[in-house]
């Protein structure tokens, strides 16, 4: 579990400080498949819908479908190479490293016995407060994208770290509906928000006006 | 082939239909003697529950009749998509599953459907800025109801020690012991965090003005009422669920970010020169002091479900008239907008009197709403918020007045494209007006019973 956490907290932060998108998407990518990883690893290979769930939900949604639709849209749109997910400036770098930090002392604040589950916390917790540092800092779609969906990730990893049954299956099935068509709705906005164009105060012609 | 006039008005119609189909069976849930147990587990049919239910109904009902009037007046200019009705009628589907859920994971997952479904009703395909709008609007309910979720899962984390297994809502009373646990201190904060985005609570408010600008002035007023109500149930159930036992539960943090919401609106609504703008900081402002009412708890919890209420009807009402002025002067700025009342007579008489509605005058139910929460303040001792909203509430009056007070009264500057207006297409707008003054005036007696009921559950003796 250790070596998996590593390679969790690995991708979370390498994307950070290399600019591009495609780092980026890889990032979320590696993050969606090193979760199910961990959840077949804390299950072990017991089969039934819950663990098919789970399955689609961590390595079908957050390691294949959210980065490729992202990956397909920005293609298509032939964005430029670079991306900053961060501000390429050193207190940016320093604020990142710091919730890491602060992160692991919070886990060690909550959760006082060391192990895995202190560790997991550590990581899930660093993962919503970078996450929200992108977020703070940019103003791009694809940028804000990223920032929420480090938040989804780590909100999964958080109750994964907990260790509890997710639940029942209506709720579960509900939840990942909902990340799916949250997920669908990310490309499309992406596809079709020119945040460069100006806002005008007359208003449009519209059918629905009134 | 279908023809497109024909697919128009049965799709006015279609909304309508589902309008009446909603509140008669809110009505029924509400003072029918509904038996509760028929739906299950998973429904919680409470006071509470009933109370929202019937608002939510009776405003969608109403908005649903203000689009169909239009369409049955002025077919060419006035389209109901299919796509816009399917929408709407998903909206309200789960808006009122979000309500009535017995669980709190099942609400939020109701909640967000009704994000998603007002996400595809904010953009238009003819205004770009819509998309953007859209876009922040999508972004700032993801991370909101994100960090909800989290708080739920914090909550659970906490319980699940403690052999509280689920997060059903009616078995959400758990051992004293795990409400004063950091999970639970932490959930409870990173739910009240969440849902506050939804409700366009300071810090995450910056959505909301933008949002209810470019989002066509239906799904402005549906997004303002419905959805904003279902959040604040979500948060509502929060309080109502832990609190017990625990009466100054997140108390200040609750005045905190109510403060903040109502001194950000008061301060944005001094430069604001458009007028669904306008309206939305006023939303944020009501937002704020609902959340001030439930901070106090105690005492305040009549006052603040007048309030909420009755800013549910003034809201509906502001909207839908707004964009009929917004459409006739062809234009939002409200320099360009000038003696509305001798324009559009009818419209006029709206603005004028939601204004005042809005800025808590009697005899609406703001104004007993506005006073309730206040007065609570004043008996919970805490009197620098007292003078902070008193204060902050007078210079609103006046951002507000000088804005608005010439629109309707001043000399008009640009030509009215004006059309007739059939009785049916004011109906809705008298209506919500008539329950303003309904609720300022004499509560009847059941619908004053649920709202005591609601107010219980919310500490009041």
């Amino acid at each position: 579990m250790t070596s998996l956490l590593i390679g969790f907290l690995f991708v979370l932060l390498v994307p950070l400080f290399v600019a591009t998108w495609r780092t980026s998407l890889l990032g979320l990518s590696l993050q969606g498949i090193l979760l199910y990883a961990m959840a077949y690893r804390m299950e072990g290979a017991s089969w039934s819908v819950g663990s098919a769930l789970v399955l689609v939900d961590l390595l079908v949604l957050r390691g294949l479908v959210a980065p490729l639709l992202l990956y397909r849209v920005l293609e298509a749109r032939r964005a430029p190479d670079r991306n900053d997910v961060l501000p390429p400036n050193l207190i940016a770098w320093a604020a990142a490293v710091g919730l890491v930090l602060l992160g692991f002392r919070l886990a060690s604040v909550l959760l006082p016995v060391e192990g895995d589950a202190q560790m997991m916390l550590a990581a899930a917790g660093s993962a919503v407060l970078l996450g929200f540092l992108v977020l703070a800092s940019q103003t791009g779609v694809f940028s804000q994208i990223v920032g929420v969906l480090r938040i989804e990730n780590a909100i999964a990893l958080f109750e994964l770290s907990g260790g509890s049954h997710p639940g029942y299956l209506g709720v579960q099935l509900g939840q990942l509906a909902i990340f799916g068509t949250s997920i669908v709705l990310f490309a499309w906005f992406l596809a079709n928000v020119d945040v460069g164009r100006p806002v005008a105060i007359e208003s449009a012609s519209e059918d629905l006006d009134d | 082939m279908t023809d497109p006039a024909r697919a128009t008005a049965s799709g006015g119609t279609a909304l309508v239909v589902a309008g009446c189909v909603g509140l008669a069976l809110a009505c029924v849930l509400a003072f029918g003697g509904f038996d509760p147990q028929v739906l299950g587990p998973w429904f919680l049919v409470d006071a509470t529950s009933r109370l929202f239910c019937v608002l939510i109904n009776v405003i969608f009902l109403g908005v649903a009749l203000h689009g169909w009037s239009r369409t049955s007046a002025d077919p060419d200019r006035m389209l109901v998509p299919r796509r816009y009705v399917v929408l709407c009628i998903g909206l309200l589907v789960a808006a009122n599953l979000s309500i009535t859920s017995n669980h709190f994971i099942g609400s939020w997952v109701a909640l967000e459907c009704t994000t998603i479904f007002g996400a595809f009703l904010i953009v238009r395909a003819d205004a770009p800025a819509s998309t953007l709008a859209a876009w922040h609007y999508f972004l700032f309910s993801s991370i909101g109801l994100g960090l909800a979720l989290l708080g739920f899962a914090c909550i659970a984390r906490g319980y699940a020690s403690h052999g509280v297994g689920d997060l059903f809502i009616t078995l959400a009373a758990a051992p004293n012991d795990a409400k004063t646990s950091v999970w639970f201190t932490l959930g409870i904060a990173l739910t009240l965090l969440g849902y506050g985005a939804k409700l366009g609570l300071a810090p995450m408010y910056m959505w909301l003005p933008e949002t209810y600008e470019e989002a066509p002035p239906p799904v402005t007023s549906l997004l303002a009422t419905v959805q904003f109500n279902c959040a604040l149930v979500g948060l509502l159930r929060v309080l109502q669920a832990f609190r017990p036992g625990h009466e100054q539960l997140v108390s200040t943090e609750l005045v905190a970010m109510g403060i903040a919401s109502v001194a950000l609106a008061s301060a944005s609504l001094i430069a604001t020169r458009t007028i669904r703008r306008l309206i939305a900081y006023a939303s944020i402002l009501h937002a704020g002091i609902i959340a001030v009412g439930l901070g106090v708890g105690a005492g305040a919890g009549y006052g603040v479900l007048l309030y909420a209420v009755s800013n549910a009807f003034i809201k509906a009402m502001l909207f839908l008239t707004a964009g009929k002025i917004e459409a006739q002067y062809h234009t939002r700025d409200t320099d360009q907008i000038r003696g509305v009342i001798k324009g559009l007579p009818y419209s006029g008489l709206f603005l004028m009197a939601g204004t005042f509605a809005l800025l808590g005058f009697p005899p609406f139910g703001s104004f007993v709403g506005e006073l309730l929460i206040l007065s609570g303040l004043v008996r919970s001792g805490y009197l620098l918020v007292f003078a902070t909203i008193g204060f902050l509430v007078t210079v609103t009056f006046v951002a507000t007045g000088r804005t608005v007070f010439p629109m309707i009264w001043g000399e008009p500057v640009r030509p009215v494209d004006a059309y007739p207006q059939t009785f049916l297409s004011f109906l809705p707008k008298l209506m919500f007006l008539l329950a303003l003054v309904v609720l300022g005036l004499h509560l009847p007696g059941p619908v004053d019973a649920l709202f005591r009921e609601v107010a219980v559950t919310l500490g009041d003796k």
